[in-house]
């Protein structure tokens, strides 16, 4: 489930639950590029930041290398961040709301304040934020993927369920000027990463993310790992850099992708992907280099998840701008990358999309305004008197 | 200031404690968090490990809130729970867990070992023995398991893990040297804490403090106790653990408002006894004797519902303002039958002396 619920300390704490991270170029503003990071799963009304962590996007200027297949991105070491912290809320209102201030501190050091749940959110030095619940954007079948792993065969529907349909998130959104906030000469296509840490002196790494569905499904444990089928490796991996992977566990990562890649390949029945003799899978690198590639110089596209990055397999330039847009149905691109390498039809889990995403600012559909209500099915407790 | 930090330390060991995030806004989310998957539940799209999920956070918010009929709604959903997929360990655990909160012990072993038998991992399995062990005074044994288990994982919940077992080891022939020692494995779990939740560490310092006070240390009690509500400012039974270290230090009129306070948002009956032995003892009787009679009433209604897991509440109950020593010496010996600990002990030595019996 892209990245709801990626682990024991995710789950143990919703607020810094990363669930997913989106980059594209603003469909309505052209040159101002957007950065979508979503938290808490199945957020409802009341739901708030936490005020003990920040909210990270870390971006680093990338070159693509171009006319070699296989090789990997050269990302720079020189980044920006832009950093979310929120205050403890405020009294609540009349409909018993708590208010909550936010503040993102920019790559410059200056700092856009906002109130959460503002529409209109807050800007200053080329920067828009917004923060606040929203409609998730993730659409998925979710019990179809789960059949679809433990069986060993693909259990996709064409009617597929999407399991978060009306379910809310806690969004953080920044839309900028890349030019001039990153500088001119960090170029137009970066790489993008998020996290949540702790405040404080020594800050500890709670959740990282990049591409959607690293930790659930691809590092997800099928019982074809015969190098560690005990540990839940997404703690781990969550407590990682997002362009640094420590070499403690890299072999661990390594290990578990190289068997699932392998095994979803077989999903269709026949091998589309080539892995050498030690097993290693043509794809293993290149998602262990977890981030979102995107071209902010490019127009804004419905579905270029991955496209910079299979421009890159086949040593060929790209046309989109790649990153990933709200209404983008990455389930369908990924599972048809690994199970047929693009090779076979379009491998779909039958779930095409949610309530779209708008066109601008802060772009995520409104919270759902008719959340369901709770079960009569729900036992209740017996009366105390 | 964002985040909560320790209470300021008097006797040294809580200051730089982690950061969490406020009591005002986990409570909120942890309502959220649980409203969203009782929404999904509803339609039938709850995965087996959302229901897990909804089972455990509806009893930590009845554990949080001082809310017995949230821990009843927690066990009524793991029996849902189980009875949805019962090829599944999961529904098992989770049921195995509430269970051991109402003290039906062993139906807590039955389910952990009906979960190991389809799948459940014995680390797990053995955590959680750990706790039924020890909550049934077999100490040497969730001993062994504490330490089989730190042994190969050293983090939050196995340091305290350890540091539980140490704490409620009364039995130990040098109880100040086992508190000091359960005191280093808390402060050790402390460090680990690596998340922002408040939850697991005030959690954590709420059952510090509760050892101290049992181990007649009230200051020190006060202490990490301070530090839990610091963290969750509605945390009601580290609150009425805060009014017991009140009344012990001779602060009868503060430990009288803070349970005037818990009575109202609380359904368990300790805090009215709590409050009806406060006032009687200063002459507030007409207030005494209505609060000692929500609570007489109470007791009858979970004794007739829970009886393994408010038996020994009862007992004291009927011992001190329930005046009815016999009822008290009965419910006692069940409870020692049941849990046969060095407090239940302690608690029938109690009852034979009030009726007259010597030891």
């Amino acid at each position: 489930m892209s990245d709801h619920l990626s682990g024991t300390r995710a789950v143990a704490d919703p607020a810094i639950d990363l669930t997913d991270l989106y980059a594209f170029p603003s469909p309505s503003r052209p040159g101002r590029l957007v950065l979508v990071l979503n938290a808490f799963p199945s957020a409802r009304p009341g739901a708030l930041f936490s005020d003990a962590a920040s909210y990270r996007f870390r971006v680093r200027p990338v070159s693509v290398p171009m006319g070699n297949s296989g090789a990997l991105f050269d990302v720079s070491t020189d980044e920006f961040a832009l950093t979310c912290t929120f205050s403890a809320p405020a009294a609540p209102d009349e409909d018993g709301r708590s208010a909550q201030r936010g503040t993102c501190v920019l790559p410059s050091g200056a700092s856009v304040s906002f109130l959460v749940n503002d529409e209109q959110g807050g800007e200053g030095d080329d920067v828009r934020c917004y923060a606040g619940l929203r409609l998730d954007p993730f659409f998925m079948d979710v019990a179809k993927e789960v059949e679809t792993r433990a069986g060993g065969r693909l259990a996709f529907v064409p009617q597929g369920t999407n399991l978060l349909e009306g379910n809310d998130v806690l969004t953080i959104v920044a839309e900028l000027d890349a030019a001039r906030v990153f500088g001119p000469a960090a170029g137009s296509v970066f790489a993008v990463a998020a996290e949540t840490v702790t405040l404080g002196p020594y800050p500890v790494r709670l959740e990282r993310l990049g591409r959607p569905e690293v930790k659930n499904i691809l590092m997800s444990e099928n019982g074809v790992d015969s190098a560690n089928k005990i540990v839940d490796l997404r703690d781990l991996y969550n407590e990682e850099d997002p362009f640094r992977l420590g070499p403690t566990y890299l072999d661990a990562y390594r290990s578990r992708l190289n068997a699932n890649l392998g095994f979803f390949d077989g999903l269709d029945g026949k091998l589309d992907w080539t892995t050498q003799p030690d097993g290693t899978h043509p794809l293993t690198e290149l998602f262990l280099a977890d981030f979102l590639v995107v071209d902010a110089a490019k127009p804004y596209a419905e579905d270029s998840f991955f496209e910079i990055e299979r421009a890159l397999l086949e040593g060929r330039e790209y046309t989109s701008c790649g990153g990933r847009s709200l209404n983008d149905d990455v389930i369908d691109t990924l599972y048809t990358l690994i199970v047929n390498a693009g090779h076979g039809p379009r491998v779909s889990d039958g779930v095409d999309g949610t309530v779209p995403a708008l066109r601008d600012f802060p772009y995520l559909a409104p919270a759902n305004p008719y959340p369901p209500e709770q079960a009569a099915t729900i036992p209740k407790a017996p009366a105390n008197t | 200031m964002s985040g909560v930090t320790a209470a300021a330390p008097a006797g040294g060991g809580l200051a730089c404690g982690p950061l969490t995030t406020a009591g005002v806004i986990a409570m909120g989310n942890l309502d959220a968090r649980i409203e969203g998957l009782a929404a999904q539940a509803v339609p039938g799209k709850l995965t087996a490990y959302g229901w897990g999920e909804l089972v455990e956070l509806t009893a930590l918010r009845g554990h949080v809130g001082g809310r017995i009929d949230e821990a009843e709604r927690a066990a009524a959903l793991a029996d849902m729970f189980v009875d949805r997929a019962p090829r599944d360990p999961r529904p098992l655990l989770a049921r195995a867990q509430v269970a051991a909160q109402f003290h039906r012990f062993a139906s807590a072993l039955e389910d952990l070992e009906a979960a190991a038998v389809l799948g459940l991992d014995r680390r797990t399995v053995d955590e959680e023995r750990a706790a039924v062990c020890q909550a049934v005074g077999r100490y040497d044994e969730a001993l062994a398991l504490c330490q089989r288990a730190l042994s190969r994982r050293r983090d939050f919940a196995t340091l305290a893990a350890m540091a539980r077992c140490h704490a409620e080891n009364g039995g130990a022939a040098h109880e100040a040297d086992e508190a000091a020692e359960a005191e280093t494995w808390f402060l050790a779990a402390r460090r680990a804490y690596h998340g922002v939740s408040p939850f697991p560490l005030a959690i954590l310092e709420f059952q510090c403090g509760r050892m101290w006070l049992v181990r007649g240390g009230p200051a020190r009690a006060r202490i990490w106790l301070e530090s839990a509500v610091a963290r969750l400012p509605s945390y009601v039974p580290a609150l009425g653990h805060l009014a017991e270290a009140d009344a012990v230090e001779g602060r009868r009129a503060a430990a009288v408002e803070r349970l005037r306070r818990l009575v109202l948002v609380s359904d368990d009956p300790v805090y009215a006894t709590g409050l009806a032995r406060l006032l009687g003892g200063c002459g507030a009787s007409a207030e005494a004797w209505f609060w000692r009679a929500h609570a007489a009433a109470r007791y009858e209604e979970l004794m007739a519902r829970h009886p393994e897991a408010y038996v020994d509440h009862a007992a004291e109950f009927w011992l001190t303002v329930g005046g009815d020593p016999q009822r008290a010496l009965r419910l006692s010996l069940q409870n020692l039958a049941h849990r046969p600990t060095p407090r239940a002990r302690a608690l029938v030595d109690r009852a034979r002396c009030r009726v007259g019996q010597r030891q």
